[in-house]
């Protein structure tokens, strides 16, 4: 870059943070940081507010990207990112890939369905009205039958959205002719032949629709034509660091990202997921290197309420709680649903609060990690393993507000090894991992500058974060991995 | 090209001559999805929606391709491949129960092609191009 300064802006939905970021010899160093009530109707407003409060000393309103003195960089969560509407065949199959492809772009997704459409499914999608609606399912020159009937039944309907096409693409015309009239986008199959994924053309499309949607509302492409600059969704962002972090940072080949917020729990890694060595064979797709899951049920706030339905028996298993006790956290919860500004009032509420951060943790962790299960043959037993093994994550690393402030407290955060409950199926969790917490709450920000300057911004996050805990499995779940 | 389904059912790990009709099948003009070892009757059936495959190959080694192998039609039913050809072989069962009544087991569980451990790929692969051209269940 022509100056040695970056400044970077995340627009939340609640909050506007800036910084600015110096570029010192291989790695950024934060300079000025701000935080602003985000103007909602006008989001520009927020923007320059707190772009003035890092950089003072010009009109920030009046320059463009000729004329700044130095380039700015901005992410906007846009309500959490894209909704999406997944439709696939199998349900372990397209449309798990789907789901993957979806999370791996920074989208939520509101519902998935697979095989055939059913008129209440139809009615499902038109009443939620998702931005997207990703149509896949069938390797190339395989299935027609299901994504062209899917396609009919869209024709029919009233949503308004864009629908991707990413299935057999044999059939592929035909869906273009009877999507004809909607906007529509065909990629490359996602799953060409069967079990082999190809994910990145999805990624490509959703992340291009999304800036034409966010841009065109709230005067985003005031700031876009000023600076000559995309904006990508915060998650995205994300994203983008926790890859530059595995491919450039030493001895981070093998770690897990947290980023704990008041609506959803975002889960990422970065590591293999299948190790063939350990003898287990596997069931189903092989997941990507880079995963990145989300909880819609899961968050300090918004999501309170709904993290304590999903949470309830890890809650009592792990809060020695009585009934009542229970059930005065369950009021708490849904008074910060409709409560999110709510900090907590007493040493009670902060436990109340400690705990549903640990059940947003164990959730979205056990959510996102495969398992093992043995089974016997005739040679003596096997282990078959479906999904992600995160055994190997040697770095767990937790964001978002809560997770960031817990490390500045030096609050241990409670991370599970195994379930709750027994289970017949091992759960593949990490075994020996230091945590770390990203203390001044950079991440989001810094993966602004993730695409451009990968190396810089790797070596720049893994300097911030500061560890904080080291976890050990006294027993592993499994013997091959005492090696490991 | 026609899509076929091929591996192993079971808890099954016989991995050799899964790879030797992989090769054989796909050098005869098929494009073969190729599950490999350790195959279970549902993810016979995914594949074979996801590909639209005209046939499921199914093989049993080690000896409990009875009970391994019972269902699979009623599935395939239920899942809307009620066309499909569906063929299996190879040690089916253990003992030394003759060949004729083997054969006569399986097609009862309504497999439309029985094979033992000692066919000929040649007169296999000639079988599975007209049962499939001529839709035979």
């Amino acid at each position: 870059m022509t100056s040695d300064r970056a400044i970077c802006v995340d627009i939340g939905s609640t909050w506007t943070k800036a910084a600015v970021f110096r570029l010192a010899d291989d790695r950024f160093v934060a300079e000025n940081r701000a935080a602003v009530a985000t103007s909602v109707d006008y989001l520009p407003d927020a923007f320059f507010n707190a772009v003035q409060q890092v950089c003072p000393g010009a009109d920030w309103r009046s320059l463009t990207a000729a004329t700044a003195p130095c380039p700015v960089y901005f992410s906007s969560s846009a309500k959490g990112g894209l909704k999406v509407a997944v439709v696939g065949l199998v349900p372990e199959m397209s449309l798990q890939i789907a789901r993957l492809a979806a999370f791996s772009a920074g989208a939520r997704i509101c519902a998935s369905y697979p095989y055939r459409l059913t008129r209440a499914s139809i009615a499902a999608i038109e009443s939620a009205q998702p931005d997207i609606l990703l149509l896949c399912g069938g390797t190339d020159g395989g299935n027609e039958r299901y994504v062209t009937e899917n396609a009919q039944a869209l024709a029919g309907s009233d949503f308004r959205g864009t629908v991707i096409f990413a299935g057999n693409n044999a059939a592929a015309d035909r869906v273009s002719d009877l999507l004809a009239a909607r906007d529509l986008v065909i990629t490359a199959n996602l799953m060409p032949d069967f079990g082999r994924l190809n994910i990145e053309p999805v990624r490509e499309a959703i992340r291009s629709i999304f800036l034409d949607k966010i841009v065109a509302g709230k005067g985003l492409d005031r700031l876009v034509t000023a600076f000559a600059t995309q904006p990508v969704p915060t998650p995205l962002a994300v994203l983008n660091l926790v890859r530059a972090i595995g491919d450039h940072a030493d001895g981070w080949q093998n770690f897990a990202l947290i980023d704990m917020g008041g609506a959803t729990t975002d889960f990422y890694s970065h590591s293999d997921s299948w190790y063939p060595e350990s003898g287990t064979v596997m069931k189903g797709i092989v997941e990507p290197r880079l995963k990145r899951t989300v909880e819609g049920d899961l968050g300090m706030r918004v999501s309170a309420e709904s993290t304590f339905e999903t949470g309830e028996a890890y809650l009592a298993a792990v809060s020695d709680f009585s009934t009542e006790q229970l059930a005065a956290l369950s009021r708490y919860t849904s008074n910060l649903t409709t409560n999110t500004s709510h900090l907590p009032a007493n040493a009670i509420e902060r436990h109340y609060d400690s705990l549903l951060a640990g059940a947003c943790i164990y959730h979205s962790l056990m959510r996102h990690a495969g398992s093992i299960e043995e089974v016997f043959t005739t040679r003596g037993p096997v282990w078959a393993q479906t999904g992600k093994d995160l055994r190997r994550i040697n770095r767990l690393v937790g964001t978002g507000g809560y997770l960031a402030a817990m490390g500045r407290n030096g609050d241990p955060v409670a991370i599970p090894d195994r379930p709750v409950q027994p289970a017949e199926k091992v759960a593949l969790l990490p075994q020996n991992f230091v945590y770390y917490a990203d203390f001044d709450y950079i991440l989001p920000l810094l993966g602004n500058l993730a695409e451009k300057f990968p190396r810089a911004c790797a070596l720049t996050a893994v300097s911030a974060l500061r560890q904080t805990q080291h976890y050990e499995v006294k027993e592993p779940c499994q013997r091959e991995f005492n090696k490991a | 090209m026609q899509n076929i389904v091929l591996g192993v059912i079971g808890f099954d790990c016989h991995s050799v001559g899964n790879k030797i009709l992989d090769a054989y099948f796909t050098e005869a003009g098929f494009k073969v999805t190729n599950l490999g070892v350790m195959v279970s009757q549902e993810e016979f059936i995914s594949a074979a929606i996801e590909t639209d495959a005209k046939a499921i190959m199914v093989s049993s080694l080690y000896g409990h391709g009875e009970i391994d192998c019972a269902g699979l039609r009623e599935k395939c039913i239920e899942k809307g491949l009620e066309d499909i050809v569906l063929y299996v072989g190879g040690n089916l069962v253990v003992g030394k129960t003759p060949f004729a009544q083997v054969e006569e087991k399986f097609l009862k569980m309504g497999y439309n092609r029985v094979f033992g451990p000692d066919c000929s790929l040649e007169k296999v692969v000639e079988m599975l191009r007209n049962d499939i051209n001529s839709g035979k269940q």
